[in-house]
Protein backbone atom coordinates (compact mmCIF):
# COMPACT_ATOMS: atom_id res chain seq x y z
CA UNK A 1 0.00 0.00 0.00
CA UNK A 2 1.18 3.83 -0.77
CA UNK A 3 2.08 5.91 1.94
CA UNK A 4 1.65 9.16 1.82
CA UNK A 5 5.24 11.33 2.33
CA UNK A 6 3.79 12.38 5.89
CA UNK A 7 3.61 8.82 6.58
CA UNK A 8 7.10 8.04 5.39
CA UNK A 9 7.79 11.03 7.80
CA UNK A 10 6.53 10.32 11.05
CA UNK A 11 7.30 6.61 11.07
CA UNK A 12 10.86 7.01 12.00
CA UNK A 13 9.75 9.28 15.01
CA UNK A 14 7.49 5.92 16.92
CA UNK A 15 6.71 2.94 14.78
CA UNK A 16 10.38 2.41 13.19
CA UNK A 17 12.25 4.50 15.76
CA UNK A 18 15.91 3.75 15.82
CA UNK A 19 17.76 2.44 17.67
CA UNK A 20 14.55 1.36 19.78
CA UNK A 21 12.13 0.00 17.28
CA UNK A 22 15.00 -0.79 14.44
CA UNK A 23 17.80 -2.70 16.68
CA UNK A 24 20.37 -1.18 14.64
CA UNK A 25 23.21 1.57 14.98
CA UNK A 26 23.94 0.92 18.17
CA UNK A 27 28.07 1.75 18.50
CA UNK A 28 27.32 5.08 18.08
CA UNK A 29 24.25 5.08 20.33
CA UNK A 30 26.42 3.54 23.18
CA UNK A 31 29.63 5.41 22.68
CA UNK A 32 29.10 8.64 22.20
CA UNK A 33 25.84 9.31 24.62
CA UNK A 34 28.45 10.60 27.63
CA UNK A 35 26.61 13.92 26.62
CA UNK A 36 23.25 15.40 25.26
CA UNK A 37 25.85 17.64 23.33
CA UNK A 38 27.77 14.66 21.77
CA UNK A 39 24.20 12.46 21.44
CA UNK A 40 22.56 15.87 19.49
CA UNK A 41 25.99 16.13 17.29
CA UNK A 42 26.13 12.47 16.51
CA UNK A 43 22.46 12.26 15.80
CA UNK A 44 22.94 15.52 13.23
CA UNK A 45 25.40 14.17 11.57
CA UNK A 46 24.13 10.83 10.38
CA UNK A 47 21.22 12.53 9.64
CA UNK A 48 22.94 14.57 7.00
CA UNK A 49 24.41 11.18 5.73
CA UNK A 50 21.33 9.56 6.13
CA UNK A 51 19.60 12.06 3.74
CA UNK A 52 22.23 12.53 1.24
CA UNK A 53 23.01 9.07 0.79
CA UNK A 54 18.84 8.77 0.50
CA UNK A 55 18.06 10.96 -1.93
CA UNK A 56 21.49 9.74 -4.15
CA UNK A 57 20.83 6.28 -4.29
CA UNK A 58 16.72 7.06 -5.19
CA UNK A 59 18.05 8.96 -8.16
CA UNK A 60 20.57 6.96 -9.53
CA UNK A 61 18.32 3.49 -8.68
CA UNK A 62 17.35 3.01 -12.37
CA UNK A 63 21.07 3.37 -12.90
CA UNK A 64 22.51 0.79 -10.56
CA UNK A 65 22.55 -3.25 -11.21
CA UNK A 66 21.84 -5.08 -8.49
CA UNK A 67 24.50 -7.09 -8.51
CA UNK A 68 26.57 -4.30 -6.90
CA UNK A 69 24.36 -2.36 -5.55
CA UNK A 70 26.14 -2.86 -2.17
CA UNK A 71 29.22 -1.63 -3.22
CA UNK A 72 28.01 1.51 -5.28
CA UNK A 73 25.44 1.92 -1.25
CA UNK A 74 29.14 1.91 0.12
CA UNK A 75 31.05 4.10 -2.23
CA UNK A 76 28.18 6.51 -2.12
CA UNK A 77 27.87 6.58 2.02
CA UNK A 78 31.62 6.70 2.15
CA UNK A 79 31.56 9.85 0.29
CA UNK A 80 29.02 11.77 2.29
CA UNK A 81 30.90 10.69 5.47
CA UNK A 82 33.54 11.93 4.22
CA UNK A 83 32.44 15.17 3.90
CA UNK A 84 30.78 15.19 7.05
CA UNK A 85 34.07 14.56 8.70
CA UNK A 86 35.94 17.74 6.59
CA UNK A 87 33.24 20.02 7.41
CA UNK A 88 33.16 18.93 11.18
CA UNK A 89 36.74 19.55 11.33
CA UNK A 90 36.35 22.60 9.45
CA UNK A 91 33.74 24.33 11.38
CA UNK A 92 33.14 22.03 14.94
CA UNK A 93 36.31 21.50 15.46
CA UNK A 94 35.79 20.36 19.51
CA UNK A 95 32.77 18.13 19.04
CA UNK A 96 34.90 16.34 16.00
CA UNK A 97 37.56 15.72 18.58
CA UNK A 98 34.87 14.30 21.16
CA UNK A 99 33.30 11.93 18.77
CA UNK A 100 36.55 10.54 17.36
CA UNK A 101 36.81 7.31 15.59
CA UNK A 102 32.88 7.12 15.96
CA UNK A 103 32.54 10.06 12.90
CA UNK A 104 34.54 8.05 9.91
CA UNK A 105 32.06 5.02 11.65
CA UNK A 106 28.60 6.23 10.46
CA UNK A 107 29.94 4.64 7.81
CA UNK A 108 29.41 1.46 8.68
CA UNK A 109 26.56 2.55 10.62
CA UNK A 110 23.76 -0.17 10.10
CA UNK A 111 20.97 2.16 9.44
CA UNK A 112 22.60 4.14 7.07
CA UNK A 113 23.05 1.31 4.67
CA UNK A 114 19.90 -0.64 6.37
CA UNK A 115 17.65 2.49 4.72
CA UNK A 116 19.39 2.52 1.56
CA UNK A 117 19.05 -0.57 0.66
CA UNK A 118 15.40 -1.45 2.47
CA UNK A 119 14.09 2.06 1.17
CA UNK A 120 15.76 4.23 -0.87
CA UNK A 121 16.94 1.57 -4.03
CA UNK A 122 12.97 0.71 -3.80
CA UNK A 123 11.42 4.02 -3.66
CA UNK A 124 11.03 7.57 -5.21
CA UNK A 125 13.05 10.09 -4.67
CA UNK A 126 10.41 12.35 -2.69
CA UNK A 127 9.50 9.73 -0.64
CA UNK A 128 13.10 8.42 -0.13
CA UNK A 129 13.70 12.16 1.22
CA UNK A 130 10.95 11.97 4.01
CA UNK A 131 12.49 8.54 4.83
CA UNK A 132 15.93 9.65 5.65
CA UNK A 133 14.84 12.75 7.22
CA UNK A 134 12.15 10.68 9.78
CA UNK A 135 14.94 8.20 10.63
CA UNK A 136 17.23 10.73 11.18
CA UNK A 137 15.74 12.86 12.89
CA UNK A 138 14.37 9.92 15.30
CA UNK A 139 17.94 9.02 15.57
CA UNK A 140 18.69 12.23 16.50
CA UNK A 141 16.10 12.75 19.70
CA UNK A 142 17.07 9.50 20.35
CA UNK A 143 20.46 10.25 21.18
CA UNK A 144 19.81 13.38 22.86
CA UNK A 145 17.53 11.82 25.22
CA UNK A 146 19.74 9.32 26.29
CA UNK A 147 22.26 11.66 26.44
CA UNK A 148 20.39 14.01 28.44
CA UNK A 149 19.67 10.88 30.85
CA UNK A 150 22.88 9.71 31.32
CA UNK A 151 24.72 13.13 31.53
CA UNK A 152 21.66 14.58 34.04
CA UNK A 153 22.01 11.29 36.20
CA UNK A 154 25.92 10.90 35.86
CA UNK A 155 27.36 14.92 36.50
CA UNK A 156 23.64 15.92 37.90
CA UNK A 157 23.13 18.81 34.76
CA UNK A 158 22.64 19.00 31.72
CA UNK A 159 24.13 21.58 29.37
CA UNK A 160 24.13 21.70 25.34
CA UNK A 161 25.68 24.50 23.86
CA UNK A 162 26.31 26.92 26.55
CA UNK A 163 22.62 27.83 25.79
CA UNK A 164 20.96 25.55 27.38
CA UNK A 165 21.16 24.22 30.67
CA UNK A 166 19.35 22.36 33.59
CA UNK A 167 20.99 21.71 37.15
CA UNK A 168 19.18 18.80 39.17
CA UNK A 169 21.48 18.67 41.78
CA UNK A 170 20.76 22.36 42.58
CA UNK A 171 16.95 21.22 42.60
CA UNK A 172 16.82 18.51 44.67
CA UNK A 173 19.69 18.88 47.35
CA UNK A 174 19.54 15.16 48.28
CA UNK A 175 20.64 14.12 44.62
CA UNK A 176 23.99 12.71 44.58
CA UNK A 177 25.48 12.00 40.54
CA UNK A 178 26.52 8.71 40.26
CA UNK A 179 29.35 9.00 37.57
CA UNK A 180 28.39 4.95 36.82
CA UNK A 181 26.02 6.82 34.37
CA UNK A 182 28.58 8.41 31.96
CA UNK A 183 30.97 5.20 32.03
CA UNK A 184 30.84 1.94 29.95
CA UNK A 185 28.43 -0.24 31.66
CA UNK A 186 26.00 2.54 32.42
CA UNK A 187 25.37 3.06 28.85
CA UNK A 188 24.15 -0.41 28.24
CA UNK A 189 22.14 -0.38 31.64
CA UNK A 190 20.44 2.70 30.78
CA UNK A 191 19.68 1.95 26.93
CA UNK A 192 18.38 -1.31 27.93
CA UNK A 193 16.06 0.13 30.47
CA UNK A 194 15.11 2.87 28.30
CA UNK A 195 14.12 0.12 25.97
CA UNK A 196 12.22 -1.83 28.15
CA UNK A 197 10.29 1.85 29.02
CA UNK A 198 9.63 2.29 25.27
CA UNK A 199 8.23 -1.46 25.15
CA UNK A 200 6.05 -1.01 27.72
CA UNK A 201 4.35 1.81 26.49
CA UNK A 202 4.27 1.37 22.76
CA UNK A 203 2.28 -1.91 23.91
CA UNK B 1 28.54 -9.66 -21.13
CA UNK B 2 26.88 -6.64 -21.38
CA UNK B 3 26.02 -6.34 -17.84
CA UNK B 4 29.51 -7.25 -16.89
CA UNK B 5 30.50 -3.90 -18.20
CA UNK B 6 27.54 -1.88 -16.96
CA UNK B 7 28.66 -3.00 -13.84
CA UNK B 8 32.00 -1.98 -14.35
CA UNK B 9 31.13 1.08 -15.77
CA UNK B 10 29.11 2.04 -13.04
CA UNK B 11 31.60 1.38 -10.55
CA UNK B 12 34.32 3.12 -12.38
CA UNK B 13 31.82 6.20 -12.82
CA UNK B 14 30.66 6.28 -9.39
CA UNK B 15 34.45 5.74 -7.54
CA UNK B 16 35.74 8.78 -9.50
CA UNK B 17 33.19 11.00 -9.61
CA UNK B 18 33.39 10.50 -5.15
CA UNK B 19 37.16 10.79 -5.23
CA UNK B 20 36.55 14.30 -7.19
CA UNK B 21 33.74 15.29 -5.19
CA UNK B 22 36.11 14.97 -1.74
CA UNK B 23 39.10 16.26 -3.23
CA UNK B 24 37.15 19.75 -3.97
CA UNK B 25 35.64 19.34 -0.60
CA UNK B 26 39.20 18.96 1.01
CA UNK B 27 40.91 21.32 -0.84
CA UNK B 28 37.70 23.91 0.17
CA UNK B 29 37.85 23.23 3.69
CA UNK B 30 41.51 22.59 3.91
CA UNK B 31 42.44 26.67 4.98
CA UNK B 32 39.73 26.39 7.50
CA UNK B 33 40.62 23.03 8.83
CA UNK B 34 44.09 24.24 9.81
CA UNK B 35 42.59 27.19 11.52
CA UNK B 36 40.75 24.81 13.66
CA UNK B 37 43.21 22.76 14.46
CA UNK B 38 45.78 25.85 15.21
CA UNK B 39 43.03 27.25 17.59
CA UNK B 40 42.62 23.98 19.24
CA UNK B 41 45.39 22.42 19.57
CA UNK B 42 48.18 24.83 19.62
CA UNK B 43 45.99 28.03 20.09
CA UNK B 44 46.06 27.79 24.14
CA UNK B 45 50.24 27.36 23.94
CA UNK B 46 50.61 30.80 21.73
CA UNK B 47 48.11 32.75 23.36
CA UNK B 48 50.47 31.80 26.53
CA UNK B 49 53.57 32.66 24.98
CA UNK B 50 52.31 35.46 22.88
CA UNK B 51 49.84 37.11 25.85
CA UNK B 52 49.32 40.62 25.24
CA UNK B 53 50.02 40.59 21.56
CA UNK B 54 47.73 43.31 19.63
CA UNK B 55 47.28 41.30 16.41
CA UNK B 56 45.81 37.38 16.68
CA UNK B 57 48.67 35.33 16.14
CA UNK B 58 47.29 32.47 14.34
CA UNK B 59 45.93 34.69 11.95
CA UNK B 60 48.81 36.50 11.23
CA UNK B 61 51.21 33.43 10.88
CA UNK B 62 53.79 33.05 7.76
CA UNK B 63 55.36 30.13 6.17
CA UNK B 64 58.94 29.90 5.50
CA UNK B 65 60.06 26.68 4.02
CA UNK B 66 62.95 24.72 5.64
CA UNK B 67 64.76 22.21 3.56
CA UNK B 68 62.15 19.64 2.86
CA UNK B 69 59.77 21.09 5.54
CA UNK B 70 57.32 24.31 5.97
CA UNK B 71 57.13 25.84 9.20
CA UNK B 72 54.82 28.03 10.53
CA UNK B 73 55.54 30.83 12.75
CA UNK B 74 53.00 32.75 14.44
CA UNK B 75 53.66 36.64 14.71
CA UNK B 76 52.88 39.08 18.12
CA UNK B 77 52.83 42.60 17.48
CA UNK B 78 54.02 44.57 21.04
CA UNK B 79 54.17 47.88 21.39
CA UNK B 80 53.81 48.44 17.99
CA UNK B 81 56.55 46.69 16.83
CA UNK B 82 56.16 42.77 15.40
CA UNK B 83 59.22 41.82 16.80
CA UNK B 84 57.82 38.60 18.40
CA UNK B 85 57.10 35.00 17.31
CA UNK B 86 56.86 31.74 18.22
CA UNK B 87 56.60 28.53 16.88
CA UNK B 88 56.82 24.20 17.08
CA UNK B 89 59.26 22.01 17.77
CA UNK B 90 59.37 18.45 18.78
CA UNK B 91 60.72 16.07 20.92
CA UNK B 92 61.14 12.27 21.96
CA UNK B 93 59.89 11.82 25.33
CA UNK B 94 58.59 8.81 27.03
CA UNK B 95 55.82 8.14 25.48
CA UNK B 96 56.04 9.54 22.38
CA UNK B 97 56.54 12.59 20.56
CA UNK B 98 56.48 16.06 22.49
CA UNK B 99 55.81 19.46 20.96
CA UNK B 100 56.74 22.32 22.03
CA UNK B 101 55.86 25.98 21.33
CA UNK B 102 58.68 28.22 21.93
CA UNK B 103 58.44 32.46 21.55
CA UNK B 104 61.57 34.28 20.16
CA UNK B 105 62.23 38.13 20.42
CA UNK B 106 63.73 38.96 17.42
CA UNK B 107 65.66 42.04 18.32
CA UNK B 108 67.23 40.56 21.77
CA UNK B 109 66.74 36.82 20.32
CA UNK B 110 65.82 36.16 23.81
CA UNK B 111 63.00 33.42 24.47
CA UNK B 112 59.60 34.83 25.54
CA UNK B 113 58.28 31.38 26.78
CA UNK B 114 57.75 28.09 26.32
CA UNK B 115 54.44 25.99 26.58
CA UNK B 116 54.11 22.18 25.64
CA UNK B 117 51.43 21.65 23.07
CA UNK B 118 51.08 18.05 22.64
CA UNK B 119 52.32 14.89 24.61
CA UNK B 120 51.83 11.31 25.30
CA UNK B 121 53.82 11.33 28.94
CA UNK B 122 52.58 9.44 32.32
CA UNK B 123 49.46 11.53 34.07
CA UNK B 124 51.26 12.75 37.00
CA UNK B 125 54.36 12.43 35.90
CA UNK B 126 55.78 13.79 32.30
CA UNK B 127 52.30 15.46 32.19
CA UNK B 128 53.47 17.83 34.68
CA UNK B 129 55.35 19.18 31.75
CA UNK B 130 52.48 20.80 30.15
CA UNK B 131 50.28 21.08 33.57
CA UNK B 132 52.89 22.48 35.71
CA UNK B 133 54.67 25.81 34.81
CA UNK B 134 57.80 25.32 36.70
CA UNK B 135 59.59 23.47 33.81
CA UNK B 136 58.88 25.39 30.93
CA UNK B 137 58.58 29.02 32.67
CA UNK B 138 62.67 28.51 33.27
CA UNK B 139 63.18 28.55 29.59
CA UNK B 140 62.07 32.48 29.76
CA UNK B 141 64.84 35.20 29.08
CA UNK B 142 67.44 32.19 27.86
CA UNK B 143 69.45 33.43 24.60
CA UNK B 144 69.55 31.20 21.97
CA UNK B 145 72.79 30.92 22.35
CA UNK B 146 72.58 29.24 25.29
CA UNK B 147 72.87 25.33 25.80
CA UNK B 148 68.84 24.21 26.65
CA UNK B 149 70.40 21.22 28.74
CA UNK B 150 69.02 20.20 32.14
CA UNK B 151 71.31 20.15 35.21
CA UNK B 152 72.45 16.67 35.16
CA UNK B 153 73.47 17.63 31.62
CA UNK B 154 75.27 20.88 32.14
CA UNK B 155 72.96 23.26 32.17
CA UNK B 156 70.64 25.23 33.96
CA UNK B 157 67.49 23.81 33.85
CA UNK B 158 65.75 21.87 36.38
CA UNK B 159 64.14 19.17 35.42
CA UNK B 160 60.55 17.87 36.77
CA UNK B 161 61.41 15.38 39.59
CA UNK B 162 60.62 11.61 38.37
CA UNK B 163 60.48 12.45 34.70
CA UNK B 164 63.39 13.09 33.50
CA UNK B 165 63.07 11.99 29.71
CA UNK B 166 60.62 14.03 29.60
CA UNK B 167 62.20 17.11 30.93
CA UNK B 168 65.22 16.15 28.58
CA UNK B 169 62.66 16.12 25.86
CA UNK B 170 61.54 19.25 26.32
CA UNK B 171 64.69 20.76 26.14
CA UNK B 172 65.87 19.00 22.97
CA UNK B 173 62.90 20.80 21.54
CA UNK B 174 63.90 23.84 22.81
CA UNK B 175 67.56 23.19 21.36
CA UNK B 176 66.47 22.19 17.85
CA UNK B 177 63.89 25.34 17.68
CA UNK B 178 66.72 27.55 19.11
CA UNK B 179 69.15 26.14 16.39
CA UNK B 180 66.31 26.40 13.32
CA UNK B 181 65.85 30.30 14.52
CA UNK B 182 69.54 31.04 14.58
CA UNK B 183 69.37 29.52 10.80
CA UNK B 184 65.98 31.14 9.83
CA UNK B 185 66.27 34.29 11.19
CA UNK B 186 67.47 36.38 7.98
CA UNK B 187 64.36 35.05 6.15
CA UNK B 188 62.53 35.10 9.30
CA UNK B 189 63.52 39.33 9.36
CA UNK B 190 62.03 39.75 6.20
CA UNK B 191 58.54 37.84 6.34
CA UNK B 192 57.18 39.45 9.31
CA UNK B 193 58.01 42.69 7.80
CA UNK B 194 55.39 42.27 5.79
CA UNK B 195 52.79 41.22 8.42
CA UNK B 196 53.63 44.45 10.18
CA UNK B 197 52.48 45.89 7.20
CA UNK C 1 54.27 0.36 25.35
CA UNK C 2 55.36 -3.08 25.55
CA UNK C 3 53.69 -5.73 23.82
CA UNK C 4 52.47 -7.29 27.01
CA UNK C 5 50.72 -3.69 28.04
CA UNK C 6 49.24 -3.54 24.13
CA UNK C 7 47.55 -7.49 24.56
CA UNK C 8 46.11 -7.00 27.88
CA UNK C 9 45.01 -3.33 26.73
CA UNK C 10 43.43 -4.34 23.32
CA UNK C 11 41.38 -7.92 24.96
CA UNK C 12 40.26 -6.55 28.67
CA UNK C 13 41.21 -2.70 29.46
CA UNK C 14 39.86 -1.77 26.39
CA UNK C 15 37.76 -4.85 24.88
CA UNK C 16 36.17 -3.40 21.77
CA UNK C 17 32.48 -4.77 22.31
CA UNK C 18 32.43 -3.42 26.99
CA UNK C 19 34.69 -0.66 27.00
CA UNK C 20 34.63 1.49 23.05
CA UNK C 21 31.16 -0.16 21.89
CA UNK C 22 32.48 -1.22 18.96
CA UNK C 23 30.52 -4.06 16.98
CA UNK C 24 27.74 -4.16 19.27
CA UNK C 25 25.11 -4.73 16.16
CA UNK C 26 26.22 -8.56 15.70
CA UNK C 27 26.85 -9.15 19.55
CA UNK C 28 23.30 -8.93 20.30
CA UNK C 29 22.17 -10.47 16.74
CA UNK C 30 24.65 -13.55 16.77
CA UNK C 31 24.57 -14.26 20.53
CA UNK C 32 21.49 -16.00 21.16
CA UNK C 33 23.15 -19.25 20.58
CA UNK C 34 26.47 -20.83 21.50
CA UNK C 35 27.32 -22.09 18.12
CA UNK C 36 26.66 -19.28 16.18
CA UNK C 37 28.57 -17.03 18.49
CA UNK C 38 31.90 -18.70 17.97
CA UNK C 39 31.99 -18.99 14.11
CA UNK C 40 30.85 -14.82 13.92
CA UNK C 41 33.97 -14.72 16.94
CA UNK C 42 36.28 -16.98 14.42
CA UNK C 43 35.20 -14.60 11.60
CA UNK C 44 35.61 -11.75 13.10
CA UNK C 45 39.11 -12.48 13.95
CA UNK C 46 40.23 -13.83 10.70
CA UNK C 47 38.58 -11.06 8.52
CA UNK C 48 40.34 -8.85 11.45
CA UNK C 49 43.57 -9.34 11.40
CA UNK C 50 44.11 -9.14 7.69
CA UNK C 51 41.92 -6.38 7.72
CA UNK C 52 43.93 -4.51 10.00
CA UNK C 53 46.89 -5.11 8.43
CA UNK C 54 46.38 -4.55 4.73
CA UNK C 55 44.58 -0.91 5.37
CA UNK C 56 47.40 -0.13 7.58
CA UNK C 57 49.86 -1.02 4.58
CA UNK C 58 47.52 1.10 2.30
CA UNK C 59 47.21 3.94 5.01
CA UNK C 60 51.29 4.33 5.62
CA UNK C 61 52.39 3.64 1.80
CA UNK C 62 49.47 4.97 -0.31
CA UNK C 63 47.29 7.32 1.48
CA UNK C 64 50.09 9.27 3.40
CA UNK C 65 52.47 8.93 0.55
CA UNK C 66 50.19 10.65 -1.74
CA UNK C 67 48.60 13.11 0.12
CA UNK C 68 45.29 11.45 -0.01
CA UNK C 69 44.42 10.80 3.75
CA UNK C 70 41.32 12.26 3.36
CA UNK C 71 40.23 9.31 1.32
CA UNK C 72 40.84 7.35 4.28
CA UNK C 73 37.07 6.49 5.19
CA UNK C 74 36.56 5.44 1.36
CA UNK C 75 40.16 3.30 1.07
CA UNK C 76 39.35 1.31 4.15
CA UNK C 77 35.51 0.03 3.65
CA UNK C 78 36.19 -0.85 0.32
CA UNK C 79 39.36 -3.27 1.59
CA UNK C 80 36.95 -4.40 3.91
CA UNK C 81 33.74 -4.93 1.96
CA UNK C 82 35.72 -6.99 -0.80
CA UNK C 83 37.72 -9.45 1.65
CA UNK C 84 34.09 -9.84 3.46
CA UNK C 85 33.06 -10.96 0.21
CA UNK C 86 36.10 -13.23 -0.77
CA UNK C 87 35.61 -14.60 2.86
CA UNK C 88 32.00 -15.40 1.77
CA UNK C 89 33.19 -17.14 -1.44
CA UNK C 90 35.76 -19.15 0.45
CA UNK C 91 33.45 -20.19 3.64
CA UNK C 92 30.21 -21.29 0.95
CA UNK C 93 32.78 -23.72 -0.94
CA UNK C 94 35.28 -25.21 1.84
CA UNK C 95 32.73 -25.35 4.77
CA UNK C 96 29.81 -25.18 3.95
CA UNK C 97 27.96 -26.34 7.58
CA UNK C 98 29.34 -23.02 8.88
CA UNK C 99 28.55 -20.90 6.28
CA UNK C 100 24.52 -22.08 6.57
CA UNK C 101 24.93 -21.28 10.35
CA UNK C 102 26.24 -17.94 10.00
CA UNK C 103 23.60 -17.00 7.54
CA UNK C 104 23.12 -13.52 6.78
CA UNK C 105 25.69 -12.77 9.75
CA UNK C 106 28.70 -12.74 7.45
CA UNK C 107 27.89 -10.03 5.03
CA UNK C 108 26.97 -8.07 8.21
CA UNK C 109 30.95 -8.39 8.66
CA UNK C 110 31.61 -5.37 6.50
CA UNK C 111 29.23 -3.21 8.55
CA UNK C 112 30.25 -4.54 11.57
CA UNK C 113 31.67 -1.32 13.36
CA UNK C 114 34.24 -2.88 15.37
CA UNK C 115 36.02 -3.97 12.19
CA UNK C 116 36.26 -0.85 10.56
CA UNK C 117 36.90 0.48 14.37
CA UNK C 118 39.69 -1.14 14.64
CA UNK C 119 41.43 -0.04 11.71
CA UNK C 120 40.96 3.33 12.03
CA UNK C 121 42.35 2.94 15.83
CA UNK C 122 45.56 1.83 14.65
CA UNK C 123 45.66 4.13 12.35
CA UNK C 124 45.08 7.02 14.66
CA UNK C 125 47.44 5.61 17.92
CA UNK C 126 50.13 5.64 15.31
CA UNK C 127 50.91 2.29 15.66
CA UNK C 128 53.62 0.43 13.74
CA UNK C 129 53.19 -2.26 11.12
CA UNK C 130 53.87 -4.71 14.40
CA UNK C 131 51.86 -3.38 17.04
CA UNK C 132 48.81 -2.86 14.08
CA UNK C 133 49.01 -6.61 13.71
CA UNK C 134 49.41 -7.86 16.98
CA UNK C 135 46.48 -5.42 18.52
CA UNK C 136 43.88 -6.15 15.49
CA UNK C 137 44.33 -9.76 16.52
CA UNK C 138 44.03 -9.05 20.20
CA UNK C 139 40.96 -6.96 20.35
CA UNK C 140 39.34 -9.81 17.75
CA UNK C 141 39.95 -12.10 20.66
CA UNK C 142 38.64 -9.74 23.01
CA UNK C 143 35.59 -9.21 20.75
CA UNK C 144 35.17 -13.41 20.63
CA UNK C 145 35.63 -13.79 24.40
CA UNK C 146 33.04 -11.15 25.25
CA UNK C 147 30.78 -12.66 22.52
CA UNK C 148 30.98 -15.97 24.03
CA UNK C 149 30.69 -14.96 27.55
CA UNK C 150 27.69 -13.23 26.60
CA UNK C 151 26.03 -15.79 24.47
CA UNK C 152 26.33 -18.17 27.40
CA UNK C 153 24.72 -16.07 29.81
CA UNK C 154 21.86 -15.02 27.26
CA UNK C 155 21.27 -19.10 26.66
CA UNK C 156 20.60 -19.01 30.24
CA UNK C 157 18.57 -15.99 30.23
CA UNK C 158 15.92 -17.84 27.98
CA UNK C 159 14.96 -20.12 30.59
CA UNK C 160 14.29 -17.92 32.92
CA UNK C 161 10.97 -15.64 33.20
CA UNK C 162 11.14 -12.00 31.53
CA UNK C 163 8.97 -9.48 32.65
CA UNK C 164 6.91 -8.46 29.29
CA UNK C 165 9.01 -4.97 28.03
CA UNK C 166 12.13 -6.02 29.19
CA UNK C 167 12.06 -9.77 27.42
CA UNK C 168 14.63 -10.35 24.47
CA UNK C 169 17.27 -7.15 23.94
CA UNK C 170 16.43 -4.86 26.64
CA UNK C 171 17.57 -7.58 28.95
CA UNK C 172 20.13 -8.57 26.75
CA UNK C 173 21.36 -4.74 26.70
CA UNK C 174 21.17 -4.93 30.84
CA UNK C 175 23.22 -8.23 31.06
CA UNK C 176 25.74 -6.97 28.84
CA UNK C 177 26.13 -4.01 31.14
CA UNK C 178 26.87 -6.24 33.96
CA UNK C 179 29.58 -7.84 31.69
CA UNK C 180 30.76 -4.31 31.02
CA UNK C 181 30.96 -3.80 34.93
CA UNK C 182 32.87 -6.96 35.33
CA UNK C 183 35.80 -5.94 32.67
CA UNK C 184 35.50 -2.59 34.16
CA UNK C 185 37.54 -4.06 36.75
CA UNK C 186 40.57 -4.18 34.70
CA UNK C 187 40.33 -0.37 34.33
CA UNK C 188 43.96 1.29 35.32
CA UNK C 189 45.45 -1.78 35.39
CA UNK C 190 47.84 -0.69 32.16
Amino acid sequence: MPKTLVQEFTKGLWQELPPFRLVLGLCPTLGVTTSMENGLGMGIATTFVLVGSNLLISMLRSMIPPKVRIACFIIIIAAFVTIVELLMQAYTYPLYLKLGVFIPLIVVNCIVLGRAEAFAYKNKVSLSMADGMGIGLGFTMALGALGAVRELLGHGSVTVWGDFSYNLSASFPSFQPFSFMVQAPGAFICLGLMLCLINAVGD
Amino acid sequence: MNEMVKMVVVLTVLSSVAGGVLAAVNKGTASQIEAQQLTFVKGPAIEAILAGSSINPIQNRVKISDGDVERSFFVGKFDGKTNTIAFEEFGKGFGGDIGVMIGVNLDSDQLVGAAVTVHTETPGLGAKAKDDPSLVSQFKGLSVKEPAKVTKDGGKITSISGATITSRAVCDAVAKAMASYQKMKPQLQQEIQKVGK
Amino acid sequence: MGYFELIIACIFVNNILLAQFLGNCPFLGTSKKMETAIGMAMAVIFVLVVAGTITWVIYTYILVKFGLVYLRTMAFIVVIASLVQFVEMFLKKSIPALYAGLGIFLPLITTNCAVMGVCVLNIDKEFTFLQSLVASFFYAAGFGLALILFAGLRERILLARVPKPLQDTSIALVTAGMISLAFFAFQGMV
